[in-house]
């Protein structure tokens, strides 16, 4: 008996070793389809030359507090790249695949790369936007998503937010009417920023797009310079989207050195000059001088600063009963 | 709409030239510039030199409004017109997204939406990402069985509830199946199959509990898809159901699948009681391949042949032996039996099989054939012997109506309708077995008076397939035998006396 249980051990060790493709799960937020479709390339090749191992990414997108619900709610991610931190928290608080204190495993708070909220307006910029008092101005249609399930509509509400405490002497109830004014010309909400993005240039709806810059550009990429504008408002907000490996997927699968070799490889020098192509904003000041020219100059709050971190501003704006609820009216 | 305004004004300055007058008696002049409405109407035919003074300055004045109109329309009306289409444009956009926003919502939704499926496969509950499932199926087999030649005494012509199960299937967290399997056919309620799978990869699985020993290529055909009534003289040599662990896996999508299991062991034919008889284990192997699987040659991708075995040992128990201590005809008479009229019969040291087996489907042609050795030792008091018993089968057949067959039955192409003039499938089927007992069995361990030395059957049958759930078969069976035929009153003398000729239908619902 010991021997044959020792036969069928070696025989399926055996099978194992043969079999060295590796698989990996990046669960993303909305507008990082193209980002990643270029980094998991990179990436794939950077490790088969390194190991000899075939590794393939499966991408999920989507708003990324839906994402995260998903990830909490059973979708098997080895690692997840989401659009704030506060997503990667609720995974490591409602499921405890990963631990707390995931933000302190990489630099800058892992995040690799940045991005901020500018506006996306028709050729011409017909309604003459120039800054945020001219998105909430009667009459001027905007298209952002649901901060409910949306990051980049999370820190385009907060963008939106600090705009209106600066220039109200941080008057927090003119804050509050500023943003009211702000989603009262707002006519659907998508899930994602990429929805939103759909809405704003396929389907022609609205003046002004509060989009991620990265977005913004690909935009213009996609759908031609001659049709969009991009509009840098006189404030916005740092956004940092991170990054983590989610611990018990990946010892589960297998994956766990893989998978921390993914994420590691974002903030090398190929990873980070595929981030500023992709128009995200890298942190390597190398990539960053190659792509300044991508990135206008502005004053760009901090979450932390600003909002006293995720959590007391998802709690303030974002939570049920929350500023939002109080002020949308679907 | 300029055309309509205009209408409008001259309506409303002519049906005040004739509703007004009444009221000009009561109304005193605010203004200079107000009209001057005649107490009456100017017909033309009447009326002083005022009055049409009056009138005329009042078309002056229409005219004048006209002008007024015209003059508006012409600076403003396309631009309030251009914005009200530009609005209601962005609200219809507005609305289409919307629309597409709920639809990919509701498709989100549905793929995270619990499911529930009733269909020909049966009832299935699933979580919306599969990894929880229920299913349940059920078998439902009405036999009847006459024997001809009844002028001897003969087996029981008899109507009968062959099978009658309701089948609880599952998969728990994705990667664990279960199946539990009660039977209510016959005379007493049995499990037949109770048993968790998990699957790691298809080609790494493991099975534990009680089901089907991974042997014989007929036993493992599923009960509803088997081309007769009963399975062939060969099935009496292999295993049923016993309760052990087995590792097995399907590798490059069946091309090549293995099984090694341990089980407590039975005697050939038998189904366990659902404990163990005795001490020893047996383990059972069996490789088969269907090489060809993924081919895209369709006459070479239902070949498939195997080996399968077992191995193990009793020690000195008469449950060791075969079903009932003997081995059965089609009819299922008994036509062998252990024990002569002295001393009982065990089984008794190592017992081995061996079955080599193929099967081919094309089209509407299915072939399956199997050997099955099962060599055992056993004993009577201080006597014991080493006994080899074989059999074979082959069988065939033939889809009339051009539907393919394969081992699990035959889907017809057009279900059962008679309004329609559709009939379901028909398939012709055709066996020959026979199953040899060791000469060595005889006289010590058997009576070769009273047990047959060999079993012959062949039959010939008529499947009819309603539809994907309902089939009625028809066959009929003649078994002949070597030896036995002695006197006796009971089985299995009076079994073996003649060949048995035996008519079989069956009702079948399987879903």
């Amino acid at each position: 008996m010991k021997t044959f249980l020792k036969i069928l051990l070696a025989a399926s060790l055996t099978l194992s070793a043969g079999a060295k493709e590796i698989k990996l799960l990046n669960v993303s937020y909305d507008p990082t389809r193209e980002l990643y479709a270029e980094y998991n390339a990179a990436f794939a090749k950077y490790w088969q030359g390194k190991s000899g191992d075939t590794v393939t990414i499966s991408q999920s997108h989507g708003g990324s507090g839906k994402q995260a619900q998903s990830v909490v709610n059973g979708l098997e991610a080895d690692v997840v790249t989401l659009a704030l931190a506060y997503d990667i928290d609720a995974i490591s608080q409602q499921a405890k695949l990963l631990p707390a204190d995931w933000q302190k495993r990489l630099p800058n708070n892992s995040t690799p790369y940045t991005s901020t909220i500018v506006f996306l307006v028709r050729k011409g910029n017909p309604k003459h936007i120039k800054d945020w008092d001219d998105v909430v101005k009667p009459g001027v249609s905007v298209v952002v998503p649901n901060p409910k399930t949306s990051g980049g509509a999370r820190w385009a509400y907060l963008a939106a937010w600090a705009y209106a405490l600066e220039t109200n002497n941080h008057d927090e109830t003119k804050a509050k009417a500023f943003i009211t004014r702000l989603y009262k010309n707002v006519p659907a909400l998508d899930s994602g920023a990429r929805g939103s993005t759909v809405t704003f240039a396929q389907r022609e709806i609205g003046d002004v797009l509060l989009a991620w810059e990265n977005e913004a550009h690909l935009a213009l990429k996609e759908f031609g310079a001659d049709k969009f504008e991009i509009v840098t408002p006189s404030i916005s907000i740092l956004a940092e989207p991170p990054v983590s490996v989610v611990d018990k997927n990946a010892k589960r699968h297998g994956t766990t050195e893989v998978a921390k070799a993914y994420l590691d490889y974002l903030y090398s020098d190929e990873g980070q000059d595929i981030a500023g192509k992709n128009f995200y904003r890298p942190r390597s000041e190398k990539a960053a001088a190659k792509y300044a020219g991508s990135f206008a100059q502005l004053k760009l709050v901090t979450i932390d600063a600003e909002f006293g971190g995720w959590a007391k501003a998802q709690k303030t704006h974002f939570a049920d009963g929350g500023i939002f609820d109080q002020i949308f009216q679907p | 709409m300029k055309t309509k305004l205009k209408q409008l004004i001259v309506a409303a300055v002519a049906g005040a030239q004739f509703t007004l007058p009444a009221l000009a008696a009561d109304s005193a002049p605010t203004n200079a510039t107000q009209i001057q409405i005649p107490a009456y109407a100017a017909d033309g035919s009447g009326g002083n030199s005022a009055e049409a003074a009056e009138i005329k300055a009042l078309k002056q004045q229409v005219e004048a409004l006209m002008q007024k109109v015209n003059a508006l329309e012409q600076q403003r009306g396309p631009a309030e017109q251009a914005a009200t289409i530009q609005n209601l444009d962005q609200k219809v956009r507005v609305l289409a997204r919307q629309r597409e926003n709920d639809q990919d919502a509701a498709a989100t939704v549905a793929k995270t939406a619990p499911k529930l499926v009733i269909g020909p496969g049966g009832l299935s509950a699933s979580s919306g990402d599969s990894n929880f499932v229920f299913n349940l199926k059920g078998l439902v087999q009405v036999d009847n069985r006459s024997f001809l030649n009844e002028g001897i005494v003969r087996g029981s012509d008899s109507f009968l509830l062959r099978r009658a199960r309701p089948i609880f299937q599952g998969t728990l967290y994705k990667d664990f199946d279960f199946q539990f399997t009660p039977d209510f056919g016959g005379s007493s309620v049995q499990i037949f199959d109770a048993y968790g799978n998990y699957r790691y990869r298809p080609w790494l699985q493991l099975r534990a509990g009680k089901f089907k020993v991974p042997v014989g290529l007929e036993q493992l055909q599923s009960d509803p898809g088997t081309a007769f009534n009963e399975r062939s003289l060969v099935t009496g040599l292999v295993p049923n159901r016993d309760i052990g662990f087995q590792l097995w896996g399907d590798i490059n999508g069946g091309a090549l699948s293995y099984a090694i299991g341990f089980f407590n062991g039975v005697g050939d034919g038998r189904n366990t009681a659902n404990q163990d008889f005795e001490d020893h284990r047996e383990v059972a192997a069996r490789l088969f391949a269907q090489p060809f699987k993924n081919s895209q040659n369709l006459a070479l991708q239902n070949i498939g042949f195997g080996l399968a075995g077992t191995w193990g040992n009793v020690s000195s128990n008469s449950t060791g032996l075969a079903n009932g201590n003997g081995f059965v005809t089609d009819g299922q008479q008994q036509f062998f039996a252990y024990n002569p009229a002295a001393g009982t019969v065990v089984a008794d040291g190592d017992h081995w099989r061996l079955s080599p087996q193929a099967y081919y489907y094309y089209g509407p042609l299915s072939l399956l054939g199997e050997y099955a050795i099962s060599d055992q030792q056993v004993r009577k008091g201080a006597l014991a012997a080493d006994l080899k018993n074989t059999a074979w089968e082959i069988s065939g057949g033939w889809v009339l109506t051009g539907e393919n067959a394969s081992f699990t039955g035959v889907t017809p192409l057009h279900p059962f309708d008679p309004r329609n003039g559709q009939w379901g499938a028909f398939q012709l089927v055709a066996r020959y077995a026979e199953l040899d007992i060791d000469n060595s069995t005889f006289p010590l361990f058997a009576s070769s008076a009273t047990s047959a030395s060999a079993a012959q059957a062949w039959s010939v049958g008529l499947n009819w397939y309603l539809n994907k759930n309902i089939r009625v078969n028809a066959s009929y069976s003649r078994t002949t035998f070597t030896g036995g035929g002695g006197t006796g009153t009971t089985a299995p003398a009076i079994v073996t006396r003649q060949p048995e000729d035996a008519i079989f239908t069956r009702v079948q619902l399987a879903f």
